[in-house]
């Protein structure tokens, strides 16, 4: 009888002390009064900023977590940053995460659902108005009058695309522009030469030419969303998302996928069925580069500037790539400068002014950049752009080379930030430019299609 | 005083109470990891709820969205063609080797756990990997083919007649888990019963069909029903190896549910559509008890 009072008292009082273990979690951080407290600073700086020796002193001393979407030459070199910064200011340590595109943004809303964004967000332009207006990021213009921030050397009209309502919520991080890469070593060999700012039909029959010469395909832009058919509604005049309504007409809409019916029954498109075994948006895995045969593979590729030197790493040995512009039959109007990556800072962050700290030490340290050597793009500071100049290599160079002479020429103004909805719309897209090239429907049922269906989507 | 004290001694004391504590843990998990998610879901689903804002109530919106979906339709129509397929197959499947394996020998211990292994490593994205590259233009399945002299560049993935059956093909692969409990409830089947059937005459056949199958029907009767919800709520495959593609041909529910929740930022549509499931694979698992009296043999031995 007494032994089983004693194990049912052990029972119980075991159990107790697992509840209140579990409880104390919660409120423990309270109980901190250290410079590290973290729901306490937490409050602070959710509301403003103070500016005080606490709180340096919290920016010396923190775990930051760093994401960011990307590849593998990014990754490496992200973490080398990441690994100095630690070694220059023994306090911070971080956390580096890193996604492919689309699983990037899954695992951000994710996150942001359960407030465990991470401190520092790569942030992209078409996200930016969404996050901000539910209120997931931080508005940096505090730090910057109390100067943990330093934006000096950044152009004012390239900071200020980081800016919504009013506040600053990013901080460009590289300047991209849409690029053609295409396979230079290829066209050479066949004595084909690719010209600057061609048109639609130049391109099309470029594309038959190179297909009937070398056996070589196109890869047009496939499952890698809207960022084609905006590009070519620009050159038509219209945006492609506007509030709650698509911009542009079911013709132009039609306009876009003429080119892949046209690729598809002329034989020089790529078949859709190699990229159900790829993962769409990875350099390494882009029909550029890599593919079994000349009818796997593609002689281009629709990508961004900044994209060069991963390309160039996942192409075999001896083949060298080059870029062009987009084709469009008004470059000027379709072409655009891209702020292409951000970094901000998540409401979620325990330390928001470590967090500013490190963007800007990312956005004004020279060596940081001989690091990076602008894989994310041209750096948004020009001081730091000038001093790496010597550090670039070739095809950092290029990509210099392709935005100063060839886009800001002929280009205009990016479109407004994407609104909430695109990312259906622009699954949407996808998803009828493969019925086209499966030869399900025509381009005129995807035009319409997409038009019916796309203004509902936007219109919810 | 001392009375009280009497009373929580006894309180203790009492069994149901003793048996309460031992399993609380267990039922703080069930309530915090269970049932509390999905009564948040269930509440998501009447909501207007795109994960980065506050969910907003919107009644049932949601569900009357889904009858005009047509995606939500043709995943339906996926998902049943994949579970009414695969699962018959891997039990049939199950059954063959577990009769194989049945026969003792010295290397039976061997070949059953090289049988098991594809279902301990089968839902694994390694696995989903593996299958991508082998059915790949330039994977192993095309190289063996082109070895035999037959045409070697077909998409099996690539194809909306091929892709689902490359993912039927991996589910029937993973039959260990069947197969076991099939090997356990063959040897429970009295020896007495086939040697009295072999002095009346009957051969191997005739013992399979009058005596192995109906004593074996109430372990197929519980495969059916666990591989059936399974079969319905597969997801990894899907996700890893075709993503749906290609035009959606392989697109499954789960899947579906998930480009709804966190790819399209539907979350409220998304947890809308995870309800429905629910109750479609209630309806087909009372669907499998009803028609258990017509075939299943329940009487003793």
């Amino acid at each position: 009888m007494g032994k089983r009072i004693i194990s049912l008292s052990l029972a119980v009082f075991l159990t107790v002390m697992l509840l209140a273990g579990c409880a104390n979690k919660g409120t423990s951080t309270t109980s901190d009064t250290g410079a590290g407290s973290k729901t306490e600073t937490k409050t602070e700086t959710k509301t403003e900023v103070t500016s005080s020796a606490d709180q340096t002193n919290a920016a010396d001393n923190a775990g930051l977590t760093v994401s960011w979407w990307g590849n593998q030459t990014r990754n490496e070199r992200t973490q080398q940053v990441l690994d100095l910064y630690t070694q220059n200011n023994p306090g911070v340590t971080f956390d580096g995460q890193f996604a492919e595109w689309a699983d990037y943004w899954n695992k951000l809303s994710t996150a942001s659902a359960g407030h465990t964004l991470p401190d520092v967000v790569q942030m992209d332009y078409k996200y930016l108005e969404q996050y901000v207006s539910n209120n997931l990021l931080v508005d940096l213009i505090p730090y910057i009058d109390n100067g943990t921030l330093d934006v000096t050397g950044i152009d004012e009209n390239i900071l200020n695309s980081g800016k919504v309502n009013g506040g600053l919520y990013a901080i460009p991080i590289g300047v991209n522009a849409p690029a053609l890469m295409y396979n230079k070593t290829l066209l050479d060999q066949n004595g084909i030469t690719v010209k600057d700012n061609l048109s639609l039909d130049e391109f099309m029959a470029l594309c038959k030419e190179i297909y009937e010469k070398t056996g070589y395909k196109t890869g047009a832009a496939y499952g890698d969303g809207d960022i084609f058919i905006e590009y070519t509604m620009r050159s038509l005049g219209s945006i492609l998302y506007e509030k709650g309504k698509l911009g542009a007409t079911q013709e132009q809409l039609q306009k876009f996928f003429e080119v892949y019916e046209k690729g598809i029954s002329e034989g020089w498109m790529c078949d859709p069925s190699i990229y159900t075994e790829r993962t769409i948006g990875t350099p390494e895995q882009m029909p550029l580069v890599y593919g079994s045969s000349p009818a796997t593979m593609s002689w281009c590729a629709f990508s961004y500037s900044n994209a060069l030197a991963s390309l160039q790493n996942a192409a075999p040995e001896g083949t060298e790539i080059a870029m062009t512009t987009w084709p469009a039959d008004d470059q000027k109007a379709a072409n655009y400068l891209k702020p292409g990556m951000f970094f901000s800072v998540t409401v979620d962050s325990k330390n928001p002014e470590a967090a500013a700290k490190f963007i800007s030490y990312w956005t004004n340290d020279v060596d940081a950049n001989k690091i990076l050597k602008g894989e994310r793009g041209v750096p948004a500071s020009a001081k730091v752009a000038e001093a790496i100049k010597d550090q670039m290599d070739q095809n950092q160079l290029k990509a210099v080379a392709y935005i100063n002479n060839v886009v800001t020429p002929t280009s205009s103004v990016i479109n407004p930030p994407a609104p909430e909805g695109s990312a259906e719309v622009s699954k949407l897209v996808d998803q009828l430019v493969e019925m086209v090239c499966y030869k399900q429907i025509t381009a005129e049922d995807a035009a319409a299609q997409l038009f019916q269906k796309g203004n509902e989507m936007l219109a919810d | 005083m001392r009375n009280n004290k009497f009373n929580l001694i006894h309180f203790l004391n009492r069994e149901s109470i003793a048996g309460l504590v031992f399993s609380l843990p267990f039922i703080i998990g069930f309530f915090m990891f269970l049932l509390v998610p999905m009564g948040i879901s269930l509440y998501y689903s009447f909501c207007d709820y795109n994960i980065l804002s506050p969910p907003v109530f919107a009644g049932l919106k949601n569900y009357i969205k889904m009858f005009q979906d047509e995606t939500f339709y043709k995943t339906i129509g996926v998902t049943l063609y994949f579970a009414l397929v695969s699962v018959p197959l891997r039990l049939v499947f199950a059954l063959i080797v577990a009769l194989i394996l049945f026969k003792t020998t010295k290397a039976t211990g061997l070949y059953r756990a090289a049988y098991y292994l594809p279902s301990i490593i089968g839902g694994s994205v390694a696995v989903s990997i593996l299958w991508k590259r082998m059915f790949a233009i330039d994977g192993v399945i095309n190289k063996l083919l082109g070895a035999m002299g037959l045409p070697s560049e077909f998409s099996w993935l690539g194809d909306t007649r091929t892709a689902i059956w490359t993912l039927i093909i991996l589910a029937v692969w993973q039959f260990g888990s069947s197969m076991l409990i099939f090997l356990s409830s063959l040897k429970q089947i009295p020896s007495t019963l086939y040697e009295a059937s072999t002095v009346d005459g009957a051969g191997k056949v005739k013992q399979f069909f009058h005596i192995t199958l109906p004593l074996l029907t109430p372990t197929i009767f519980f495969n059916l029903v666990m591989q059936m919800i399974n079969g319905f709520l597969a997801f990894t495959q899907c996700y890893i190896i075709t993503q749906g593609k290609p035009m959606n041909s392989t697109l499954f529910y789960t899947v579906y549910m998930y480009q709804q929740s966190f790819e399209y930022s539907n979350t409220g549509y998304g947890a809308a559509l995870a309800w429905v499931m629910l109750g479609i694979v209630g309806l087909m698992t009372l669907l499998i008890f009803g028609t258990k009296k017509f075939w299943v043999y329940e009487g003793g031995v």
